[in-house]
């Protein structure tokens, strides 16, 4: 299992999430490897959080190399540097995108 | 005839022309047009007939906005065209050019008129400190359009510029062949717009799609602002100025961070510092909150957002710590620089729940308390478990980040700020005093919401005894016996670093000074030390590094004199008070209103005038906040529950002073006062 897939099932089983209580919304991040395509959508309810991979409408659509995004939930990159970057595309409300990169660690100590 | 540089900005967008309005940046030189921390255009030239034009005045219409009167020919005094060309340019995002020409003579005028543009697409810390470029550059002329593009990997900025009259397009600007006839006119609209990945909103260059052409588009956004302001009614006519002054330049510093939802914060400084500081918009909040409190509303809801979740050393990011600087440009993308966000400021997490009390206690706004309430507890915990670096119950500093890391994470930052009064300079970890008091204040302060917005008693007695505490070592360990006055910070083995500095006031203000000791305080802050007879000096004549024009070693800060005043209010010291605020306000005068981010320290009886710090930037936000608050002081406006008290204390010029209509929890109110008798007049007037 890779580490996007660890980090998304394991807060799927968190149900409320304090960092995330003034954040509702849907976000989809939209991963590629080569030619595989994964797809993890994280519904907000003001804190409450569920995880599927429902192909559904979403408030934020992020995009990015699944590397890229393995390194992010093992806290090795910066999420927001890769924004700037371009490496991490976004698209709708990046106020999503602020509230949700505090879940993301920080470099191993 | 070309020196001074004219400034024209939008949010953090911003144009730096030379009085002709053409821009020709060099690596090193600060001139083009600006957005999200890079330049998009380093090179607009216009000239017609192959001649470069002459300057004959320049408007400065807004902030947004300036119009350039000029004709053609360089280098000669004695001007007579037959053309004069006119340039009406106002940044939205990118910028808008009006280019007219008009011919004054009775022959018909065949003109080239062209335009140069480049883009050398530098990072505004490149423009800074002179960096080489790692990307690719390109150039592109496409459906009528010239494409100026950079790239780096992924990260992509472009810059488009088209024209509404027929041109011929090059790879290195644009041509129009016109016709002018006799006393007749042409004129071009220009649109340079910009793309990039800013906060990933700008993905792709909406241009395609004729979406987003830069127009002026802010004027009625000003008029609105000014109207909501109070109103200012006085006998001094250099103090109405000031005030409309600081609002107008409020308004330009205003900065809607991408994450805010279209609502605007103080940003630092314009036009390098246009972006999120975590001490600055805090202070700038707290000085406008009377006048414009939406400012700290939105400080609270963007700084609370990016608040630190993790350790990360680079950044010098911990669990709930405040951010310092937040910037966008190609350095910070790539790590190597690391404001994304940096977050090595020890003040602004204090001061955040600083503000949010503060702001609770003008406008009652309890929602948005309840609301970060998480994170106002989180600043609290971050002074006990992450600031006290040496484990003696005090804020210290140092940074993590050894290469581009800040040394001092206080607000006097340059790296000879904080001495002994022999000069010499303390190791690290530094526990500067303000820092001290900011802590206490926030406890005392986080106390007042747990038991009256929280609901959480147990809190509050807890914060206040952790207040007390710190309250009673403090000041055992900083007050220096034999001056009589707080150490301006414990070094690293926790001896005191004794100069005498300014900091003091900030300890009035935060309230952790002993009774007992606050006149000698207030003393020092008025004698002929500290206080230059325009303000108070950031470290006192005759210290070791005193130097009247020294950055934060002899200077005065405005911002820093309105905090002091605002301390010795707090203390009682009402004529004190009104003594800095006169000076400083005298000073604005000199400066047409705007006060400069710092002046010398040097005595007002022997200059007659302030002398200016030399800085790139200018207004400053919490320069401008100062005359805001300096009001406050005079009229010692005090929210009480759900009334404002009026207490006023008038500079000794000031026959008549009246603030009309301030905003608050009471609805609007006016405030009166006369001459030193203390007269209040009270309406509360709903609108």
């Amino acid at each position: 299992m890779n580490a996007t897939t660890e980090f998304f099932q394991e807060l799927g089983t968190r149900g409320h999430e304090p960092l995330l209580e003034k954040a509702t919304g849907t976000i989809r991040f939209e991963l590629t490897n080569g030619r595989r395509k994964a797809r993890w959508l994280v519904k907000v309810e003001k804190g409450q959080v569920t995880v599927s991979h429902a192909n559904a409408r979403a408030d934020c659509v992020t995009r990015s190399d699944q590397a890229l995004f393995d390194q992010v939930v093992r806290g090795e990159e910066n999420a927001f540097a890769a924004v700037l970057r371009g490496a991490i595309t976004v698209e709708g409300r990046p106020d999503l995108l602020v509230h949700f990169q505090r879940l993301f660690p920080g470099p191993a100590q | 005839m070309n020196g001074g540089l004219v400034q024209i900005l939008d949010g953090n967008t911003f144009v730096v022309s030379d009085s002709r309005g053409d821009i020709e940046a060099s690596l090193t030189d600060p001139t083009g047009l600006f957005s999200f921390d890079s330049r998009f255009l380093s090179s607009w030239i216009l000239t017609v007939n192959g001649q470069r034009l002459n300057p004959l005045s320049v408007d400065d219409l807004q902030y947004f906005e300036s119009r350039f009167f000029l004709v053609p020919g360089t280098g000669t005094v004695y001007v007579d065209s037959k053309l004069s060309v006119i340039r009406r340019r106002a940044v939205g995002d990118g910028f808008h050019e009006e280019l007219t020409i008009l011919n004054h003579d009775e022959q018909p005028a065949d003109l080239k008129i062209r335009i140069d543009a480049a883009s050398d697409f530098a990072d505004l810390f490149e423009v800074k400190d002179a960096l080489e470029k790692k990307g690719k550059y390109s150039t592109r002329v496409r459906n009528g359009s010239l494409v100026l593009g950079y790239e780096r990997g992924s990260y992509k900025r472009q810059t488009m510029i088209s024209a509404s009259a027929p041109a011929k397009l090059d790879k290195k600007g644009l041509t129009f062949n016109v016709h002018v006839e006799p006393h007749a006119s042409w004129s071009t609209d220009l649109d340079v717009v910009t793309a990039a990945g800013a906060g990933g909103t700008y993905d792709r260059p909406k241009y395609e799609r004729g979406e987003r052409r830069a127009q002026p588009n802010m004027e009625r956004s000003l008029e609105r602002w000014l109207e909501d302001a109070p109103r200012l009614e006085c006998d001094w006519d250099s103090l109405k100025a000031t005030y409309r002054r600081s609002l107008i330049d409020l308004a330009a510093l205003r900065f809607a961070p991408p994450v805010a939802g279209g609502r605007s914060l103080p940003a630092a400084g314009l036009p390098w510092f246009m972006t999120m500081f975590g001490r600055d918009s805090i202070f700038t909040s707290l000085q406008a909150l009377p006048f414009t409190p939406e400012l700290a509303a939105t400080t609270i809801k963007a700084l609370g957002d990016w608040q630190g979740s993790r350790v990360d050393d680079f950044r010098d990011e911990d669990p709930g710590r405040i951010l310092h600087e937040m910037r966008y440009g190609e350095l910070t993308a790539f790590e190597e620089r690391p404001h994304s966000p940096y977050y090595g400021a020890v003040d602004a997490t204090p001061l955040y729940v600083v503000l949010l009390d503060e702001y609770e206690r003008w406008t009652g706004d309890r929602q948005l308390v309840r609301a970060f309430e998480r994170e106002a507890r989180a600043a609290l915990s971050w002074i006990d478990d992450y600031a006290d670096l040496m484990g003696n119950g005090y804020i210290s500093y140092q940074r993590r980040n050894e290469d581009t890391g800040l040394e001092n994470q206080c607000w006097k930052d340059s790296w000879d700020s904080i001495s002994y009064r022999d000069g010499r300079i303390p190791g690290f970890p530094r526990a500067t005093c303000e820092l001290q008091g900011y802590a206490y204040d926030a406890k005392k302060r986080g106390a007042r919401l747990a038991r009256e917005v929280w609901k959480d008693p147990a809190f509050a007695k807890e914060l206040e005894r952790q207040a007390a505490s710190l309250k009673r070592r403090f000041n055992r360990d900083f007050w220096v016996e034999d001056g009589e006055y707080f150490a301006l910070a414990l070094d690293n083995e926790g001896k005191q670093v004794d100069a005498l500095t300014s900091n003091n006031g900030h300890l009035l203000w935060s309230g952790i000074v002993d009774k007992s000791k606050a006149k000698r305080v207030a003393e020092h802050l008025m004698g002929p030390r500290l206080f230059s007879g325009w303000g108070v000096r950031t470290l006192a004549e005759g210290e070791g590094r005193y130097n009247p024009i020294g950055y934060h070693v002899g200077t005065v800060w405005p911002f820093d004199s309105s905090f002091v005043a605002w301390g010795l209010r707090r203390y009682g010291f009402k004529a004190e008070a009104a003594t800095i605020a006169a000076g400083i306000l005298d000073a604005a005068d000199f400066f047409d209103g705007r006060l400069p981010e710092a002046f010398g320290g040097y005595e007002r009886g022997v200059t007659k005038y302030p002398v200016q710090y030399p800085t790139a930037c200018s207004p400053q936000a919490w320069s401008t906040g100062a005359p805001l608050l300096l009001l406050r002081t005079m009229l010692g406006l005090e929210p009480q529950g759900d009334h404002l008290i009026v207490d006023p204390a008038l500079a000794p010029n000031v026959g008549l002073l009246g603030l009309l209509d301030i905003p608050g929890r009471w609805g609007r109110v006016d405030a009166f006062a006369r001459g030193h008798a203390l007269q209040e007049a009270h309406r509360p007037s709903r609108r």
